[in-house]
């Protein structure tokens, strides 16, 4: 069921009692988790945090804490699969989650007792109604019953054939209910997409009990720039969830706007900002981030020679010298950093790139250390799959979370130079897909596969990585081929996961077209293909469009994905 | 040179860091011991010739003497500073010592260390109503009542003092009561995690 008020029905509830935090491993869900803990520790709520990363664990997780607790909180997970059916959980266990996952699954929606959901209302959620799904049971047993009174042989003939045409009367209306509830349980489950950032509700919730602080609010920044980074929601919600929090801003940081008011250097502020959607600039330099980026790379075609030829025009165009912009941002001439941001997007702008800009956040503390909000996602993301050292997942989610204090900013720093890599990993392998054309055309959707041995390819065989290299490929690709047709399919990207074993990990995503919504069918399709071929998958990952299989496999599901979106 | 070894004796006990306790030198103290005894014997031996009217031989006796004082006051030093470094393992890592500690002690120090342990638990004991109170906890008051710590390996199950048990499993994080975690973050299987 939804939970109206957080306050009452969830946080008064669970403060005095011992609670388990599931936290599924991705930005948003460590933020919406740093916030949680922050409100914890302030009402002295004995919790214990386990990372989970796929349903396997998730259930391994609960098979070893659920004789220990009552109370479990999901962030980021759970809400889009029949819980109670496959965590068999006691009648005493309550689950509270917050996840941004859509469509929820309608037995959490409509279990009264033991699932509550922290969800926002305002989502356009387009529930089905219960009397459309659900058919109480009494009626079947009516009809059972009428069926043992029927075969009595003391019945009169007449009130016998009456019998009957009740009863195919009522099994023809069940029929019919039961094609439409298919449909409409079709229609609802469909398409995948991501609701408000779990960030986002959970600073809501410390809002609403006066608990808000600076910090939190950085969090739910970065959680919203993570959903904003990984294109998981629109443009429109994008703007809409930054006006809330700006709101926000401007309340906490309004202090040292006069002399009176000061506040010390080495305090926290946020600040709006409407600033370049580089990756990493300020901590790069302004080439390489040029180079690096999703949005200008693609824009300029940097992977062919005319495309090199296009940003040494840029450049002249703006009036940078090649050696400023290969040198650290940092070290950048001071005059030339003063009008730079409007320098650059005039100049964009005759480039084709209209959307240089972006409403964003910065937060500066001390002397030396400003992060735009969407440095933090990129170092974050990447420390959580770190892949230098064999570690087990769980590592790279404790460095994660580390990472987001501002007391450990050496992890901030590790991230940083982590998410480089992977961001010239990515724009690498991007390159050299499209020169080599790797990415075909398979009638509905577009299909490239990473072979064994590509540079690089073991960081995509983690989930957040390979999704973040197909939406690059998929903008890129979109930008180079001339075929109209093309430019509005959508992409489906395979690599290899683990050799020895030998299983691919498969993502879907959705076409990548101006007024995109962002919604995602690949879900339903993938588990179609699946079950119609008997292929051996593995669906772990929260993300229904992300599936692991078994490499000989590959290619009778693939045929079975073409025949069934075509 | 006389009074050399006692010297080394605490010169190695100051050497040792500051709550760290080296091994027992019995060695040391039996040598220093030899010393003594042998500069006893020969001071007697001068004295009773001194008595029969070798005035000459005083300042030998003199000096023999002060080497003596000086010893004692080592050996002294020594042991001393040693028992309280004795009693500070008490108030750190309770009333079971680790081994290799345990080894480091003196037969004597043990039994020392054992009646301490007594006497401090029947104080212990005697204080707070009923059940006592530990003294041992918070020495310094604690900010907050309840610490963040982070698993570093797997422990197994874990009671808390209202009855319920959490499962430590490696790099899980948990929210606890201090004085329940301080002797496991000591034995390395938590860490604390500051934000």
């Amino acid at each position: 069921m939804f939970l109206s008020d957080f306050r009452r029905e969830f946080y008064e509830v669970i403060v005095t009692q011992r609670v388990l935090l599931l936290i599924a491993s991705d930005v948003d869900a460590l933020c919406a988790c740093k916030i949680l803990q922050a409100l914890f520790q302030c009402d002295h709520v004995q919790y214990t945090l386990v990372p989970v990363s796929g349903w396997q664990e998730l259930e391994t997780a609960f098979l070893e804490h659920k004789d220990q607790f009552q109370y479990f909180v999901l962030i980021n997970c759970g809400a889009n699969i029949d819980l109670l059916e496959i965590l068999q959980p006691e009648e005493d266990t309550f689950f509270f989650i917050c996840d941004t996952h859509r469509p929820i699954n309608v037995v959490n929606v409509y279990n009264e007792s033991q699932i509550k959901l922290l969800v926002k209302q305002d989502d356009d959620l387009e529930i089905p109604a219960y009397d459309d799904i659900f058919r109480d049971e009494e009626e079947d047993e009516d009809d059972s019953g009428n069926e043992s009174d029927g075969s009595e042989p003391s019945g009169k003939r007449k009130r016998f054939e009456e019998d009957i045409m009740e009863r195919t009367m009522k099994r023809r209306q069940r029929r019919e209910w039961e094609a439409r509830r298919r449909e409409i349980l079709f229609d609802y489950e469909q398409y995948e997409y991501h609701g408000t950032s779990s960030a986002m509700v959970m600073f809501d919730l410390a809002w609403i009990m006066s608990k808000d602080l600076n910090d939190m609010l950085w969090w739910a920044i970065v959680g919203l720039t993570d959903q904003w980074v990984q294109d998981k929601i629109t443009q429109m919600k994008y703007v809409t969830d930054i006006g809330t929090l700006q709101r926000h801003v401007s309340r906490h940081n309004h202090r040292n706007e006069d002399e009176e008011n000061s506040l010390s250097i080495d305090c926290m502020r946020i600040a709006f900002e409407y600033d370049l959607r580089l990756a990493l600039y300020q901590h790069w330099s302004l080439f390489e981030s040029l180079c690096n980026t999703c949005y200008t790379s693609a824009s300029l075609k940097l992977w062919s020679v005319q495309g090199q030829k296009r940003l040494q025009e840029f450049f002249a165009e703006m009036g940078l010298p090649l050696k400023q912009v290969k040198q650290k941002f940092n070290s950048m001439d001071i005059s030339l950093k003063e009008n730079l941001q409007e320098m650059i997007e005039e100049s964009a702008s005759k480039f084709g790139m209209k959307n240089l800009r972006v409403q964003t956040f910065s937060i500066h503390f001390g002397f030396k250390n400003k992060f735009l909000a969407s440095d933090i996602v990129y170092a974050t993301a990447s420390l959580m799959e770190n892949i230098e050292k064999d570690e087990p997942g769980t590592d790279n989610f404790i460095k994660a979370l580390d990472s987001l204090s501002r007391s450990n900013l050496d992890k901030l720093h590790q991230g940083l130079e982590l998410a480089k890599k992977q961001l010239r990993a990515i724009q690498q392998t991007v390159a050299s897909c499209i020169c080599t054309n790797l990415v075909i055309s398979q009638g509905p959707f577009l299909y490239c596969y990473l072979m064994e041995g590509t540079p690089d390819v073991k960081l995509f065989s983690k989930p957040v990585s390979l999704c973040l290299l197909s939406k690059y490929l998929l903008k890129s690709f979109v930008c180079s081929t001339k075929n109209k047709r093309c430019k509005l399919l959508p992409l489906i990207v395979a690599a290899p996961m683990a050799v020895e074993q030998g299983t691919v990990i498969m993502v879907g995503i959705p076409p990548e077209t101006e007024s995109s919504d962002k919604k995602n069918f690949f879900g339903r399709a993938f588990e179609k293909a699946a079950e119609r071929t008997n292929s051996r998958t593995l669906h772990n990952h929260f993300d229904m469009s992300i599936i692991e299989l078994k490499m000989e496999d590959r290619s009778k599901f693939l045929d079975a994905l073409i025949s069934l979106l075509s | 040179m006389f009074g050399e070894r006692a010297a080394e004796l605490v010169r190695g006990l100051h050497r040792a860091a500051d709550g760290h306790l080296p091994a027992f030198n019995e060695d040391g103290i039996r040598q220093v011991l030899e010393e003594m005894k042998a500069l006893y014997e020969q001071n007697q031996s001068d004295v009773n010739e001194a008595k029969s009217g070798r005035s000459d031989l005083i300042r030998t006796i003199k000096f023999r003497h002060c080497s003596l004082l000086r010893n004692r006051r080592c050996v002294v030093a020594y042991l001393y500073d040693r028992l309280l470094r004795i009693r500070a393992l008490r108030w750190e890592y309770g009333s079971v010592l680790p081994n290799d500690l345990r080894f480091h002690m003196s037969a004597e120090e043990t039994e020392w260390f054992n009646q301490y342990k007594k006497s401090l638990a029947t104080y212990m004991r005697s204080l707070g109503g009923e059940e006592g109170l530990d003294l041992t906890q918070d020495m310094k008051p604690p900010k907050s009542l309840y610490i963040e710590v982070r698993c570093l390996k797997d422990h197994g199950e874990f009671e808390i003092d209202d009855g319920t048990t959490i499962l430590l499993k490696k790099n899980s994080q948990h929210f606890l009561p201090r004085w329940k975690c301080e002797q496991l973050i000591r034995q390395g299987v938590l860490e604390h995690v500051l934000s």
